[in-house]
């Protein structure tokens, strides 16, 4: 009897931890695929700015002031802001409607205009910035550093992204600031923070955000918080 | 003549005292070591890069330009906060009115006089060096100081070395020695460290207070009260004097300072920025050159070494002793040839 009660006892014992393996494969299984990192490679099609009142939607720009933060600034004000809270700067799509992956959109040469507006105008539309346009672009060679960047890549995470943006260039009044993150040796000083964003499949709608710090300069020490939005479009 | 084995008796030969052979060799060792224990390596090329980031903005014209763009904002602020505010305030029996139509403008006026002073102030104080970095800046790059001290350094010592090893060598080591302390006197002289050195550190001294992180961010705090509050002239302001039927052309006579601002700001923005940006990026820089030793001192350490070096050369080297040379393998020495032999 007992000899039958410990044979029951060990065929309970494999059967449930065949079950527990099954489960376990099952489970890892599903996470593989789960957490699969797909590359967006293609065109993120930048919806524009719109302010609403308080409420801002679309690509826009904002400018945390030193020692400030990411939820309560202070923030640069600039008055050419078409918002009434003018610390947000709203960004119009390029000619090439938005920001492209595993590419670069570098500035044009001139990259300024005789006054140092901005002249590129791929990503997005140069924008005032204290009546001198900025705008924004790729470029293999950091202009700011001088230091070679990966061009920009964007991962899909079952609707999670992330990615490294360190390419992205600032250029304002003839002078340029890597708003890249990671930095382009690497680093995130400061309120240096990674892209992140959602991503949705079926609308192929995503918002990215990202945090950098701007390294040397007039505006050493502020942190630009970019945030865009709109749609994804895969490359041919 | 012909050359005979060493080990006989010589000509009187020129030995060194041993003291003034060892004080040389220290006063190399120290001249090598100076730069690594003030870390020159590390500093000096960070003045350099100041001083070479700093000279597009110091030139008289530059400087003059700085003043004229502050005085342009001054004249804009004021005229915008009397005769315009006046003529926008019409009807109006109080200045609240125009502060509360305009708030952005009404703050930065607030904040104006502060932002000027402080601002007009360092242009001035900045100004009164130009005389003060151009004499640093004539002198040797800043990379090459630590190598001023350290090739006399080890060409001394290696010469003090070699003649304590062969005092034979004395005979014309103490000559190079002389030589290497006069260059050391001298050095000072040609490159006038003596007038520029003192100067330097009268920059140094002035710009203690304006190359620091708190200052550059309180003058980038002052740029973006000032490019908000021209906003306010530019897009408030200027509109509503264009909206009470004002041509452009009647703004610029009627309120010239303002329309002054208007046409100049972009010019102003493209002269001030890269200034602040050239202090915000020199700041660490600054502060490495502020930790070397004072300015005044560098003249004497090149004299001091040099007069000991020559001095002590040249007084240790009066004792003869008629003695045998004391490395018969290295050495040979002349005696004349008898008489007749072919």
């Amino acid at each position: 009897m007992n000899r039958q009660k410990i044979a029951a006892a060990a065929l309970l014992l494999l059967v449930g931890a065949g079950a527990l393996g099954c489960s376990q494969s099952t489970v890892t299984i599903h996470s593989t695929k789960s957490t699969a990192a797909t590359p967006l490679n293609g065109t993120f099609r930048l919806d524009a700015g719109q302010c609403q009142g308080a409420t801002v939607s679309g690509t826009y720009f904002r400018m945390i002031n030193p020692n400030g933060n990411v939820n309560t600034g202070p923030f640069f004000s600039n008055p050419d802001s078409l918002c009434a809270n003018k610390t947000y700067t709203l960004a119009v799509p390029g000619a090439q409607a938005g920001l492209m992956t595993g590419t670069y959109q570098p500035n044009p040469t001139p990259a300024f205009s005789a006054e140092g507006g901005a002249l590129a105008n791929g990503i997005v539309q140069p924008q005032g910035f204290t009546a001198i346009n900025f705008s924004i672009s790729t470029n293999k060679v950091d202009p700011q550093t001088s230091k070679m960047v990966p061009a920009p890549a964007i991962f899909n995470t079952n609707g999670k992204l992330s990615g490294q943006i360190e390419a992205w260039s600032a250029a304002w009044n003839k002078l340029y600031f890597n708003q890249g993150s990671p930095k382009p040796d690497g680093s995130d000083p400061g309120l240096t923070a990674p892209l992140t964003g959602s991503y949705d499949a079926t609308t192929k709608s995503f918002v990215i955000t990202w945090t950098s710090q701007v390294v040397g300069g007039p505006f050493n020490g502020f942190t630009g918080l970019w945030h865009l939005a709109g749609t994804f479009v895969p490359a041919k | 003549m012909s050359a005979v084995p060493a080990g006989r008796p010589t000509d009187p030969v020129a030995r060194p005292k041993r003291w003034a052979l060892i004080s040389v060799a220290v006063i190399g060792a120290a001249l090598v070591v100076m730069p690594f224990a003030f870390n020159m390596f590390g500093k000096t090329p960070k003045g350099a890069v100041m001083i070479a980031e700093f000279k597009p903005f110091m030139t008289t014209a530059r400087l003059d330009g700085f003043q004229t763009d502050l005085k342009q904002i001054n004249a804009g602020v004021q005229q915008s906060n009397t005769s315009v505010a006046a003529y926008l305030d019409t009807g109006s029996n109080n200045r609240v009115s125009f502060d509360s139509a305009y708030p952005t403008f009404a703050s930065f006026n607030q904040q104006w006089p502060a932002i000027d002073s402080k601002m007009t102030g360092m242009m001035t104080e900045v100004q009164a060096n130009l005389g003060n970095y151009l004499a640093v800046a004539a002198l040797p790059s800043f990379r090459l100081f630590p190598w001023f001290f350290v090739i006399p350094g080890v060409l001394i010592f290696g010469f003090a070395l070699a003649t304590l090893l062969k005092p034979a060598r004395w005979k014309w080591g103490r000559w190079v020695l002389v030589v290497l302390g006069i260059g050391l006197i001298a050095a000072p002289g040609v490159f006038q460290m003596f007038q520029r050195a003192p100067k330097g550190g009268q920059m140094m001294s002035a710009f203690k207070t304006i190359e620091t992180t708190q200052n550059v961010q309180q003058i980038q705090g002052y740029f973006a009260t000032m490019a908000e509050g021209q906003g306010a002239i530019r897009l408030e302001i200027v509109p509503s004097l264009q909206r009470s039927g004002l041509t452009q052309a009647q703004i610029a006579s009627r309120f010239p300072a303002v329309a002054s601002l208007d046409a100049h700001w972009v010019h102003i923005l493209n002269d001030m920025t890269p200034m602040i940006g050239a202090m915000s990026d020199n700041v660490a820089s600054y502060q490495a050159i502020a930790s070397l030793p004072p300015f005044p001192l560098f003249p004497w350490f090149f004299v001091l070494p040099g007069v000991i070096v020559a001095g002590v050369a040249l007084a240790a080297g009066s004792t003869r002793k008629n003695e045998f040379v004391s490395e018969p393998h290295d050495q040979v020495v002349s005696v004349p040839e008898p008489q007749g032999v072919p």
